[in-house]
């Protein structure tokens, strides 16, 4: 299988802070990877750096065979990187304003398309298409913040931390809505959590912990491992 | 009296929504207060004079010259200040020095080549274009010039209103107006959309520089800085960081200063400023607003 996004020696931080210490990521074309981490770990600073918000300040990014490292936010987005941060959404804008800047770089009938399919699969945003969408609920506006992260039809999925915010029962519907899409549409799917349960979706994990990649591998070899299989899983 | 000053009060507040308009909007986009406002209105308002002198132009000729020239000035400015105002380590402070920096700069400028006159253009411009002087609203008479400025500003108003609600531009701005992290990896070209509001800021405030002569008299090329306080004024009364509230905050001003030339004439200068601490004491975030810093 092809190589869509590769991470070599990354390092990256807020001025003199340094958080990422030689980050290492190989994510494969139609994969699903979760990479798993504890508050502080580092999980948005690599996210927010693989999509331009921060810059890189040693390492190489690669996306689809080309290198991006220096590449605009916006023109990484055109390639086909699709991001959806722990906000997800703006409050600000309507429903259908939020979906067509899902799709903000492609054409107008595409974009109409899009959302005809999102709405047959979220009934309740065709409902409320009009309004704001800071006045949904949690729960909706994740739902909101996927279906615009799945609006470009983009080649990956990047995801913050889907389940914050939400109730036990909310995460078990991200997690179903996220694995029907990555299922239909063959989509990769990089996802960063501290919530296990995403692992039920994930055919690779990493582990990140302080800035660095720890582990790599399925989800039998994490629980396998006992010092993981304590800290994410709490059993020995 | 009563029902003259609340009328007379709704257009002067037309007016004023306008001059506040494009501050509100660049602070919407840039969080950024532009202490040059101001002087682009006394530009607007120069560009006007000299038109007229020039070529005879009337000013509802200059609007569109107007627009497309601080259109494209504004566009132009964002790109030699803003980006690397950003990437400094304080960039509000910084954008306070750089535009206060500005604001002097074209105030000389206006000096140097014009001289620190007073100038204006005659006040029967509309009256002779239409061939009528006076318009009559519940009884009250009122010069035609106001007629036409309302009008004018209604329609700025209402293209500023398509702009934002019904154009891919506008729900751009609006995104980079909530959050504009989140506005880059949208995949928005964050940059070249606040330029254009930069440019529609600047251009705004023109507009207001050309009607200003038949609300608030000659201009004059350090009426700036007076101008950016009312403004300011204008858009804390408002909501700060929502241009069409900016409408509302030019409402309330307008009739408060009729009001006040009407009852106390001597207290019509303190009233920015009363009205200005008297909001930031009771809402600060604005008669209408909501907290605008979301992160
Ligand atoms: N803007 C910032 N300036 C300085 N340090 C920061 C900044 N944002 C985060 N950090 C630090 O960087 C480290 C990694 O933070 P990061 O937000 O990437 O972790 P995370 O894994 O996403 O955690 P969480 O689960 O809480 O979202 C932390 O030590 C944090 O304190
Ligand atoms: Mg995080």
């Amino acid at each position: 299988m092809s190589v869509l996004l590769n991470v070599t020696d990354l390092e990256s931080g807020y001025g003199l802070v340094k958080v990422l210490v030689g980050v290492n990521l190989k994510i494969e074309s139609g994969k699903s990877v979760v990479l798993l981490g504890v508050n502080g770990a580092g999980k948005t600073t690599l996210l927010k750096t693989i999509v331009g918000l921060i810059k890189a300040t040693k390492g190489k990014i690669e996306f689809d065979s080309d290198d991006i490292t220096k590449l605009k936010p916006n023109k990484r987005i055109e390639k086909g990187i699709s991001y959806m941060s722990e906000l997800a959404i703006f409050p600000n804008l309507t429903i259908e304003e939020n979906l067509e800047l899902g799709g903000y770089f492609k054409d107008k009938g595409e974009n109409k398309k899009r959302m005809e399919l999102m709405f047959n699969y979220f009934p309740d945003l065709r409902k409320f298409k009009n309004k704001m969408a800071g006045s949904l609920s949690g729960g909706q506006r994740k739902m909101l913040g996927v279906a615009k992260a799945f609006m470009s039809n983009p080649k990956i999925v990047i995801m913050d931390e889907p389940s914050s915010g939400l109730s036990p029962k909310f995460v078990k519907k991200v997690i179903e809505v996220v694995k029907s899409f990555h299922d239909e549409y063959k989509t990769t799917m990089f996802i960063a959590e501290q919530n296990v349960s995403f692992l039920d979706i994930a055919e690779e994990v990493y582990v990140l912990d302080m800035g660095k990649i720890t582990f790599e591998g399925s989800v039998t070899d994490l629980k396998s491992n006992e010092r993981l299989r304590e800290a994410y899983f709490g059993v020995a | 009296m009563l029902s003259y000053a609340l009328i007379g009060g709704i257009m002067y507040g037309l007016y004023f929504g306008l001059v506040g308009m494009g501050l509100n909007l660049i602070f919407g986009v840039m969080r950024m207060i532009n202490l040059a406002h101001g002087d682009f209105i006394m530009l607007g308002a120069f560009l006007t004079y000299w038109l007229y002198y020039l070529f005879g132009f009337n000013p509802l000729i200059v609007i569109p010259i107007s627009i497309v020239v601080f259109l494209v000035f504004g566009f132009l400015m964002y790109y030699v200040f803003v980006p690397k105002l950003l990437h400094s380590k304080d960039p509000e402070m910084l954008s306070f020095i750089l535009f206060f920096g500005v604001s002097q700069v074209i105030e000389a400028i206006i000096i140097l080549f014009f001289g620190n006159n007073q100038i204006s253009v005659p006040s029967t411009i509309f009256a002779k274009l239409f061939n009528v002087s006076t318009f009559t609203l519940f009884g009250n008479t009122f010069p035609i010039s106001w007629l036409v400025v309302s009008v004018a500003c209604i329609v700025a108003f209402v293209l500023i209103y398509v702009y934002f609600f019904y154009t891919k531009l506008g729900y751009a701005t609006r995104a980079i107006m909530a959050n504009r992290h989140e506005a880059l990896v949208s995949g928005i070209d964050v940059n070249k959309v606040s330029a254009i509001a930069f440019g529609v800021g600047i251009a705004a405030a023109s507009l207001a520089g050309v009607m200003g002569f038949f609300m608030i008299g000659a201009a004059f090329p350090s009426m700036g800085t007076d101008l950016t306080t009312i403004s300011f004024t204008i858009i804390v009364l408002g909501a700060l960081g929502n241009p069409l509230g900016t409408v509302i905050g030019g409402l309330i001003y307008g009739v408060a200063i009729m009001l006040m030339q009407t009852y106390f004439s001597s207290w019509t200068n303190v009233l920015p400023y009363l009205l200005l601490i008297f909001v930031i004491l009771i809402k600060p975030e604005g008669l209408l607003g909501k907290a605008v810093r979301n992160v």
